[in-house]
């Protein structure tokens, strides 16, 4: 019920039937007026070919709430794909045919070098003031540190402040408290699609509040443009269309360097898009997760805080983690960024919910204080390991004849697998997806990022080159098999939708 | 300033419809919400500007008398001049904004600030803007632009008004206290806090084991994503912990633990999961205020206080404390297997919060967990919440765990491990700390509990001196104490003004009110703090109380006399006494005059005694012929109005019994100057 497509309206409508929703706001409208007005909208916001979920969900729990049931399923289905890769996880000497993760967005390849740093003896201190309540916001040794390692590495004007951080346990936490404190339930925030699908999740367990998708698409359709580009007339196509259906839509998220499609803005671009939100009033949220992970020189990447005058400062805001840059998807730690003092102090009372160890935030502060270990060891060395890994799947999509994209930032390759498809449906891809499962290699297929064209995959690439030689053997077999063997209707009656991590 | 613009209205409406929403889950039933407007807290600062409101209403009225005076010697018909009106229609939208702002603050919700300098609230909203912050000195007129700075945001949306004002309310004291700890060496003038629960100890035990080696390992599975339920290893080894600790009959099935960032984001997630907006939870009063919070933060549940079902909420849990907070109380066996019963008769889930467990430090006291008993009663139904916070003193560890053997509930719960996770780093320390049981019954345990045991002994023995009466009991990190005796009247008002005494005398303390206690005068004291501090903080508890009676006097005294002189102002004319009141220093007005009786000789009188005020109109009854005043709730105060009694020449007569503090009469006396004739 959320699909905004912008030609002609050909997306899939498998979510839930309004019979079903109705049911379950039926079942518990007996509040207070007030709340009743108040109460959020559990409408399943539209996800990848899901069945239906809610009827299961209304159906066989006595015990949890009807928002509780919904909660539930986001779990049981979204994570089948990790769990089953869990189950099953690849270890040379352990499960040599246990299952190849090229699904996750993780980075693996620089293990060695951040266990070395984080065993150091900088790292052991132990304070009773970090054992203690702390302030919500994060520490504020923390917060200096991360205001000076963002001025530096975001090449701000002027060096940002401390009291504009807030520091949280993830850029996860931090979609949820922004989406609560922006939006009421119901509302929305325009999102470029393909896009990282978990968002959709962030936004909505606790907030209620749902994604409108700016629908792009891999044709180029002019000499200066390129596939799945972001246009600022896309963006007030999608928000017309949102205006119309009557969703009011807040803000606009924006992921930079792009995740799945590795895509990099340029400050023209970015400024462009800010343009556009201010015309409108939107807030921007600016994902920067990958911002270090840019490892081709020539892309030329460009955080936002490093503008010169941001067309309206008091609505942006600037989300930042060590999971991707510094490869700790495990370490929880996420900071936003964000002159608006009321937005920081609205998402610092989220923080007693989303608060990190302070032992943990010591040790970040310890880590990225330490420019010369980053300047000199670490980003050197992480560059060249994930430019070599990239070249390396490139260099097999290219041998397989696969069109891919792909400009040097991030972990991951957008591959197009459409011509493998035997008919351009989801189902199909659901399907090849599946196949490549079975094969014991994970990825993560088109519609788990709202993608519109059925056929394209996410391969991320940042793993070690023996697991990385081998998913990608299991994949060629795959592609290979799929040319050969016409298509057997396999046992495929999942739904899911793939790995959701980033 | 304060009057026309329409800034301080919209501020108005946004507080108002705010006050609305944050009513429902602070006060749930009818009955409590009604006491709620009149008792609740009604923040120092507001009473200032109400002041100021009431001089500038003054001002306005002298005035409109002495017009309506003029226009009564001219023409009937132009009573209604223009300016007379206008300066009604500007009384008026002050008497509203009054009301309003009393009706708002009633709630708490505002989160207004006192007006202790050092409460700020650009400070914190501003973050590190300290050193620009020029704060004008004639500071109550200031108010409403810090109102209008912190809640009315174009940029959030109600909710994230709603929860940002909540968070201000609730955590003042915290954030003051962040920005101005105590420390024996180097800030001695700064706040104490007893006020939260927090265990320090033994931070040095603590302090002393996570240095250790062991602590210090980093392996590439704590960097990567994890089980969102909480790492495999850590949720076994906490079944391992629970299944001792809480003497647990069979081994507890680690699929049954979910491991998040602390014990409110567990009960945050629980309250999504069990209830939809607007149902409810029953919890007994006094509880620990935190939870209120955390259920309606995010998740909009109520909390229902005691009895079921009020107003036709669905009550979908209840939630148990034990050891209690703040009480201290420990449940027997036989209560908890009857609590339990109680909630499978109603089909209500069972959230049983645990987190004090290990803190009973009085022997002949035993802990029975709820997981201890033989067969629970509704097992699908009972959730335990544990975490290290307070057991262990490590509160900024962040590290909360739920036990149940409902999948369905667990896999919910899980839902949110994306939101609430703990880094791996600190999941292996947890681990480590958990798993190390000789270090925990030999050498913590041990010395937690004698720590504990001795400086109970101390803040005990301090209480009973000062003759103030408490809970003794043998758990937990704080005192559960009365302080009645030092409240006049005995108002929540007055809870909170003793409150700020403490405050303004770097003593943070919390109040019954935050743990929806019903009667006004209670406080929490935590003493699971070093020796010394502890020595720090009674020695400025008994200043403050000392102070407290003798200020209380005096500031009676201050009023009375202001009152006084504006009186005598405006209607310089002598009217006698027409009653001797039996209470003690009474003063008597009639017409604006005072009177004191039995006034100063009794400077030690009760401290029940308060002001009493007699407006004697004349010919002209007071507001309407018979209208009943009597307990007639003007705004919401705690003002009371009474019809006197005795002889008296005059047509009729108001006695007006007044909280000191609270300058809620104005209006009252609004009217009577209103209709008061000359000829009087």
């Amino acid at each position: 019920m959320f699909t905004l497509p912008q030609k002609e309206s050909k997306a899939p409508t498998t979510c839930p039937g309004p019979a079903s929703t109705q049911d379950l706001d039926s079942n518990h409208g007996d509040g207070l007026e007030r709340e009743c007005s108040r109460k959020p909208d559990w409408k399943l916001p539209e996800f990848c070919g899901v069945g239906d979920p809610t009827a299961t969900a209304s159906s066989d729990s006595s015990h949890l709430s009807s928002r509780g049931s919904i909660i539930k399923w986001f779990w049981d289905s979204a994570e089948e794909g990790y769990r089953t890769y869990h189950m099953d996880e690849y270890d040379e000497d352990k499960n040599p045919s246990g299952i190849i993760n090229m699904g996750t967005s993780e980075n693996k390849l620089c293990f060695d070098l951040l266990s070395r740093r984080l065993s150091q003896s900088d790292m052991l201190r132990v304070e009773p003031s970090l054992l203690q309540y702390p302030d919500w916001r994060g520490h504020l040794f923390l917060r200096e540190e991360v205001a000076r390692f963002l001025s530096f590495y975001c090449k701000s004007p002027a060096p940002l402040k401390p009291e504009n951080v807030v520091v949280l346990n993830g850029c996860a936490s931090l979609f949820s408290a922004l989406a609560t404190v922006l939006c009421e339930v119901g509302e929305a925030f325009l999102i470029p699609a393909p896009y990282y699908g978990a968002i959709t999740q962030h936004v909505y367990l606790y907030g209620g509040v749902r994604l409108v998708c700016v629908y792009l698409d891999s044709e180029v359709t002019g000499l200066d443009t390129r596939p799945f580009q972001l246009t600022v007339e896309k963006l007030e196509m999608a928000l017309q269309r949102a205006n119309f259906e009557g969703v009011k839509v807040k803000g606009l998220i924006l992921i930079n360097p792009q995740n799945p499609l590795g895509d990099i803005y340029s400050p023209g671009e970015l400024r462009d898009y800010l343009e556009f939100a201010k015309r409108h009033k939107l807030h921007v949220m600016v994902d920067e997760v990958y911002m270090l992970s840019v490892f081709e020189k020539s892309a030329g990447y460009h955080s936002v805080l490093s503008l010169e005058g941001l067309p309206d400062p008091q609505r942006t805001h600037v989300m930042w983690a060590t999971s991707k840059d510094f490869g700790m998807s495990g370490l929880r730690f996420g900071t936003l960024y964000t002159e608006n003092r009321d937005v920081a102090t609205a998402v610092a009372s989220l923080c007693r919910y989303h608060g990190l160890s302070g032992l943990v935030q010591y040790q970040m502060a310890q880590l990225l204080g330490d420019r010369d270990w980053i300047n000199q060891v670490y980003l050197p060395e992480n560059h060249a390991r994930l430019k070599a890994a990239h070249t390396y799947v490139a260099g097999e999509l290219r041998a397989l004849g696969i069109p891919f994209l792909g400009r040097g930032a991030g972990f991951f390759i957008w591959v197009d697998l459409r011509k493998y498809l035997p008919e351009a449906t989801f189902k199909e891809e659901m399907l090849l997806w599946r196949r490549f499962l079975d094969n014991k290699v994970l990825l993560s297929c088109g519609k788990a990022f709202q993608c519109k064209e059925p056929g394209w995959f996410r391969l991320v690439f940042s793993d070690k080159a023996h697991r990385l030689c081998l998913g990608m053997q299991r994949v060629r077999q795959v592609l290979e098999g799929k040319s050969q063997v016409p298509d057997d209707p396999a046992s495929c009656q999942s739904q899911e939708s793939g790995n959701q991590h980033r | 300033m304060l009057t026309g613009s329409s800034q301080p209205a919209e501020a108005k409406t946004k507080t108002q419809s705010m006050s609305h929403r944050l009513g429902m889950c602070r006060m749930p039933s009818a009955q409590m919400r009604g006491q709620g407007l009149r008792n609740q807290r009604i923040h120092t600062h507001l009473m200032e500007m109400m002041l100021h409101l009431k001089q500038t209403i003054e001002k306005n009225l002298m005035h409109l008398t002495t017009r309506h005076l003029q226009q009564d010697l001219v023409l009937e018909e132009q009573r209604h001049s223009q300016a007379a009106s206008e300066e009604e229609a500007l009384l008026g939208r002050l008497i509203y904004q009054l009301v309003n702002l009393l009706q708002s603050g009633a709630v708490g919700g505002l989160g207004l600030q006192p007006s202790c300098p050092s409460l700020d609230v650009r400070r914190d909203v501003r973050g590190g803007q300290w050193a620009q912050s020029s704060r004008q000195p004639d500071w109550p007129v200031h108010q409403l632009s810090d109102l209008e700075a912190t809640f009315v945001s174009q940029h959030l949306s109600s909710r994230g008004i709603d929860i940002s004002a909540l968070y201000h309310s609730s955590f003042q004291d915290y954030k003051i206290y962040q920005r101005d700890k105590y420390h024996e060496d180097k800030n001695t003038m700064g706040f104490i806090n007893l006020g939260l629960s927090e265990n320090k100890l033994c931070l040095d035990l603590m302090t002393e084991r996570l240095s250790q080696s062991d602590m210090n390992y980093i392996e590439d599975d704590l960097l990567q994503y994890p089980d969102w339920r909480g790492q495999p290893f850590l949720r076994e080894e906490v079944a391992r912990f629970l299944t001792y600790y809480c003497k647990v009959p069979d081994q507890l099935d680690p699929e049954n633990v979910v491991v998040l960032n602390g014990c409110s984001s567990v009960f945050s997630t629980l309250a999504m999961v069990l209830c939809d907006p607007g149902e409810a939870f029953l919890i007994p009063a006094p509880f620990y205020g935190g939870f209120a919070f955390s259920a309606c933060l995010y998740s909009k549940v109520e909390l229902i206080l005691v009895h079921l079902d009020s107003e036709g909420k669905k009550v979908r849990a209840l939630i148990l404390i034990n050891p209690q907070n703040p009480l201290g109380d420990v449940y027997s066996r036989d209560s908890l297997q009857e609590y339990l019963e109680f909630a499978k008769r109603y089909h209500l889930h069972v959230i049983i919060d645990e987190i004090y467990m290990l803190s009973v430090f009085d022997e002949f006291i035993t802990f029975h967990s709820v997981l201890s008993m033989e067969s629970l009663p509704d097992p699908n139904r009972t959730h335990v919440i544990w975490g290290t916070s307070k057991d262990f003193g490590i509160s900024g560890f962040r590290f909360g765990v739920l036990y149940t053997h409902n999948r369905e509930v667990a896999s919910a719960v899980s839902s949110f491990g994306y939101l609430h996770g703990i880094s791996g780093i600190a999941q292996h320390k947890l681990c480590r700390l958990l798993q190390d049981r000789e270090w925990i019954d030999k050498v913590y345990l041990p010395t937690y509990r004698s720590r504990l045991q001795i400086a109970h002994g101390y803040m005990t023995k301090k209480l009973e001196a000062l003759g103030i009466p408490f809970l003794n009991r043998g758990s937990g990190l704080y005192i559960w104490m009365n302080l009645k005796m030092y409240l006049d009247p005995c108002t929540f008002e007055e809870e909170l003004l003793l409150h700020r005494r403490f405050l303004d005398n770097k003593l943070i303390l919390s109040r019954g009110r935050t743990y929806m206690c019903k009667e006004p005068g209670w406080f929490r004291i935590t003493f699971a703090d070093k020796p010394l501090l502890l020595k720090q903080a009674m020695h400025r508890f008994c200043q403050v109380l000392s102070e407290q009676k003798q200020d209380l006097i005096m500031k009676q005294l201050e009023n009375a006399q202001r009152e006084c002189s504006l009186c005598l102002r405006r209607n310089p004319r002598h009217l006698p006494p027409v009653q001797a009141q039996p209470p003690h220093r009474t003063w008597t007005v009639t017409m604006g005059m005072v009177w004191k009786e039995n006034a100063l000789e009794n400077q030690t009188g009760s401290c029940q005694s308060s002001v009493e005020w007699v407006i004697l109109p004349p010919q002209r009854p007071l507001i309407a012929p018979t209208c009943p005043l009597e307990e007639a709730s003007l705004n919401g105060s705690g003002t009371q109005l009474r019809r006197a009694t005795g002889p008296t020449t005059w047509t009729s007569m108001m006695r007006i019994r007044t909280p000191v503090a609270s300058l809620t009469w104005a209006p009252v006396r609004t009217n009577s100057a209103l209709t008061c004739c000359p000829g009087g």
